[in-house]
């Protein structure tokens, strides 16, 4: 096996990796990326409506970033770590500077200076965006700019599995995807920017590489989740092919409608109507639609019709696209088709405000894959790409600390280690016949849709759980068909199904055990907020079989719980 | 819960796909599934790749023609799979088999992924990146951009890298010093950019290539962005004025294009022998003259024009002084 001798590896080239690996290699450091995408293919080019900052000097004059850190919070139904909440807040306003410095061509305002607009759950509109493309704008911009600097891509290469030095984060075993070849990257530290998981459901906004590896390899080796049962529903995904219909769309005006054309939205908003935050709108949508009030096949209409053709051709230029390629919808004249599909993850890797994990040294994580937490029970929309860069950015200063202060490990055994894991791996698809990926992955995804998704109740969770339970023990009759040697993707797909039954088997039971309601995760059997025995992060660890949960609590600053109206 | 309606009209479709790999080298596999009128080519592969056939290899990623990873060829035509819904296909076609191969020009690796280091090294040649002042960078200057100017600018900056623009463009084949397409418009991207501070080092990277297009506009076509990069090379020529050392290619392409501009100003008329003995002189005219008389096509280089009758109109609207 070949051996690779970094300070840092990044996982993942969204915008949290390649923010930390600004950060690490701008210190000087040795710092490899490793992405199983091209960089500029990571779901960070997804994103579409924006990312809110408080700018000093262009924000709306009675905004502040405490209104700003309020919102965050309440968002995240008080679930937030309210210290990290006015971190992000505070470094906002920076961050978005930085990247207009770096060229991302935001839009403007009719003085030169960057535009702003409303999003979910804000007092004050504060979402700076390029059309509805702002995530690929934010993406092309920062690989750019790190591309320019002396960090080493391994694009289209496969983490298998963290390595480890005893309770140390010592490297990453790694396959490249066109050989077939592994590689053992030794480092100081390792970065997890995996990014998100939405293959887990049968319904997503997320790209196809989104299975939840970094999850799984933390869980892997022995490192905790946070509130791992905590996923994000998007109320506007389009109706059939949940490609997302960005939140921008309502912020700009848009109103959702049910079959009678009424605005449902007053029933359970009455003050923020459409700008309900996600999880409101959500249930709210489903709500319609199981009352008989949504159209045949089951969704409901965003209605843009009345806010112009030009204007919706050019601030929601994807939106308008993607309904006409993908719904043969012209959204300058009729409804677009909608209804929710998963969007994000709130849980992941449990870090603190530093970006550090407290169970293994070495091991840090940024961006979705991580659990800071900004996002508490339910993310506000255009907070996700802001913490993606400016926790991207902490966590490299972090790592630059670590560094600093931490010797290499003297371990003769990361070899051996790395081998083990390696056939591990092997060994998970060993068998000669039977069952391949695929089989089991349609499965997984619409039990976890159906039984772990908007609406949760015991029942559900105990059924889902114990479907889940089966189908990991299933994937141990698992093979590959495909010999070839040559990007094997059959042996990744199957790979990251191992990461995705870790991960689904983490969320059932951390749902199952919740008995409340908060943000996203709603529970008809216990429909209210229980602060009393749940203002609690859970903290989630996978022994072998077993997932045990413990608690953490919530940093509350200067915001105590209140009820969670709109 | 609420169930997922599958109550959309399901239509059977073969698709064919073209394999590769090293053992097996080339052959075709064909599968059957029923597919609706939203089913995008993305979902199709899944679905092959998840219920039939897990050996198929391909890229794919966003499924919303934002990240291109998704490049292939679908019934011969460029295209992004995750843009093309199969029925479409069918209906165009008016055949309910679809076939798909991987893109031209590119390496074959596997099935339907090609080697794109080439794509890579070209994009990475113009310095794809912002270059703003070390005042600015330190924060110290704030760089104010007109929406007009952004408007412009981010129509070329949606450049996905997907490379369909090189698999398709006959350029790119024969002439190893012209860029292509993708890096055109990337480079022009940054070029234009009032906030860049390293124009005449750009200059000289995309000068002399621009003038090897030869303008077949297929990258205007098969782009999934609309970033339109022959535009980009259009828009880079007219500055190659700017650009000290230039080569051979440049001053031929620009006398080239001063020859039709005066050709057309003199008579309203493109006088093709007149305009190709300016750009080229008299000895390489004579030299492609005996070639031209070897083919009999030596009377079409001696049509002489006459003078369009509202010359003086064309002058106007070329902005000569009346």
């Amino acid at each position: 096996m070949d051996k690779l001798l970094y300070d840092a590896v990044v996982l993942g080239g969204g915008l949290a990796g390649l923010m930390s690996a600004h950060e690490i290699a701008s210190a000087g450091y040795r710092v490899a990326v490793i992405s199983k995408v091209f960089p500029t293919r990571s779901h960070s080019s997804s994103a579409e409506g924006g990312i809110a900052a408080y700018v000093k000097g262009n924000s709306d004059p009675n905004d502040n970033p405490d209104y700003m850190t309020y919102d965050t919070v309440k968002g995240g139904d008080y679930l937030v770590d309210q210290d990290a909440a006015e971190l992000l807040s505070q470094k906002s306003g920076e961050i978005v500077e930085i990247m207009e410095r770096w060229g991302t061509l935001f839009n403007r305002q009719p003085d030169g200076r960057v535009a702003l607009r409303y999003f979910g759950g804000q007092t004050y509109p504060r979402t700076r965006f390029v059309g509805d493309k702002t995530g690929m704008a934010l993406l092309h911009t920062l690989f750019e700019r790190v591309s320019g600097l002396s960090v080493d891509f391994f694009n289209e290469w496969f983490a298998l599995d963290l390595v480890l030095d005893e309770k140390r984060v010592a490297g990453v075993l790694a396959m490249e995807m066109k050989s077939m070849e592994p590689s053992l990257f030794k480092a100081k530290a390792v970065v997890l920017a995996t990014g998100g998981m939405g293959m887990l459901y049968a319904h997503t906004t997320n790209a196809y590489i989104n299975t939840g590896d970094g999850y799984a390899m933390a869980l892997r080796a022995g490192a905790a989740l946070k509130d791992p049962e905590f996923v994000q529903f998007h109320p506007t995904a389009l109706y059939p092919s949940d490609i997302l219909i960005s939140e921008a769309a309502r912020g700009e005006g848009g109103i959702l409608r049910n079959n009678k054309g009424e605005r449902f939205m007053a029933r359970y908003a009455p003050k923020k109507l459409d700008l309900a935050p996600r999880d409101i709108a959500s249930r709210s949508i489903i709500i319609e639609i199981r009352e008989g009030r949504g159209f045949p096949g089951n969704y409901v209409g965003l209605d843009l019709t009345h806010l112009g053709e030009s204007y919706i051709k050019e601030r929601l230029a994807l939106a308008y696209e993607a309904a006409m390629n993908f719904a043969g919808v012209d959204a300058t004249k009729e409804p677009i088709p909608v209804r929710p599909a998963q969007h994000y993850y709130m849980g992941g890797v449990d870090v603190d405000i530093t970006g550090t994990n407290g169970d293994l040294q070495g091991l840090f994580a940024a961006g979705e894959a991580a659990c800071v937490s900004v996002h508490g029970a339910n993310r506000l929309g255009s907070n996700s790409l802001l913490e993606t860069l400016v926790f991207g950015r902490e966590t490299g200063r972090t790592v630059v600390e670590y560094l600093r202060t931490h010797n290499e490990s003297t371990s003769t055994t990361l070899e051996g280690e790395a081998e083990k894991l390696l056939e591990q791996a092997y060994s998970f698809v060993k068998s000669e016949s039977g069952i391949h990926f695929g089989e089991i992955q349609n499965k997984l995804r619409q039990v976890m849709w159906d039984d772990v998704g908007i609406f949760r109740n015991e029942d559900l969770l105990k059924s889902g759980l114990s479907e889940v339970e089966k189908m990991r023990t299933q994937v141990k009759e698992m093979y590959v068909t495909d010999k070839s040697k040559v990007y094997n993707t059959e042996f990744f797909n199957a790979l990251e199904l191992r990461n995705m039954m870790d991960l689904a088997v983490v969320i059932s039971k951390a749902a199952l055990v919740r008995t409340e309601s908060r943000g996203a995760h709603f529970r008809t059997d216990y429909p209210e907020r229980d602060d009393k025995n749940w203002l609690k992060h859970t903290i989630a660890y996978l022994k072998g079989n077993q997932v045990e949960i413990g608690y953490k609590p919530v940093t509350l600053t200067r915001w105590q719980p209140e009820a969670r109206v709109y | 819960m609420v169930q997922e309606q599958s109550n959309l009209e399901q239509t059977e479709v073969v698709i064919k796909v073209k394999r590769y790999n090293q053992e097996k080298g080339e052959y075709w596999s064909e599968y059957k599934l029923s597919v609706d009128r939203f089913t995008q080519m993305t979902e199709v592969l899944r679905r092959v790749k998840t219920e039939q056939d897990p050996t198929i290899a391909y890229r794919a990623s966003c499924h919303m023609a934002v990240c291109g990873s998704c490049a292939m060829k679908i019934n011969g035509e460029p295209r992004l799979a995750c843009k093309t819904l199969a029925l479409d296909m069918v209906k165009k076609y008016g055949s309910n088999q679809i076939t798909v191969e991987p893109m031209d020009f590119f390496k074959v690796e596997k099935d339907l992924i090609v080697d794109m280091d080439d794509f890579y090294a070209r994009m990475f040649t113009v310095k794809p990146r912002l270059y703003p002042s070390e005042e600015v960078l330190k924060g110290n200057a704030e760089s104010r951009l007109r929406p007009e100017d952004q408007k412009e600018l981010w129509k070329f900056a949606q450049c996905i890298w997907c490379g369909l623009c090189v698999s398709s463009c006959p350029a790119v084949r024969i002439d190893s010093k012209f860029l292509g397409p993708a890096a055109h418009a990337k480079g022009y991207r940054f070029l234009a950019d009032p906030r860049d501070t390293i124009y005449d080092e750009r200059l000289k990277i995309l000068g002399d290539s621009a003038w090897r297009c030869t303008y077949c506009y297929q990258c205007f076509n098969v782009c999934p962005r609309d970033v339109e990069p022959v535009t980009t090379i259009k828009k880079t020529r007219a500055q190659t004025r700017f650009l000290k050392d230039k080569t051979e290619v440049v001053k031929t392409g620009e006398k080239h294009v001063r020859a039709i501009y005066e050709s057309i100003r003199d008579t309203g008329k493109l006088e093709e022998a007149k305009v190709y003995l300016t750009t080229y002189g008299l000895a390489t005219a004579i030299t492609d003259m005996l070639y031209t008389m070897r083919n009999g096509k030596m009377s079409f280089a001696l049509i002489k024009e006459k003078k369009v009758s509202e010359i003086a109109q064309i002058q106007k609207l070329m902005g000569e002084k009346e």
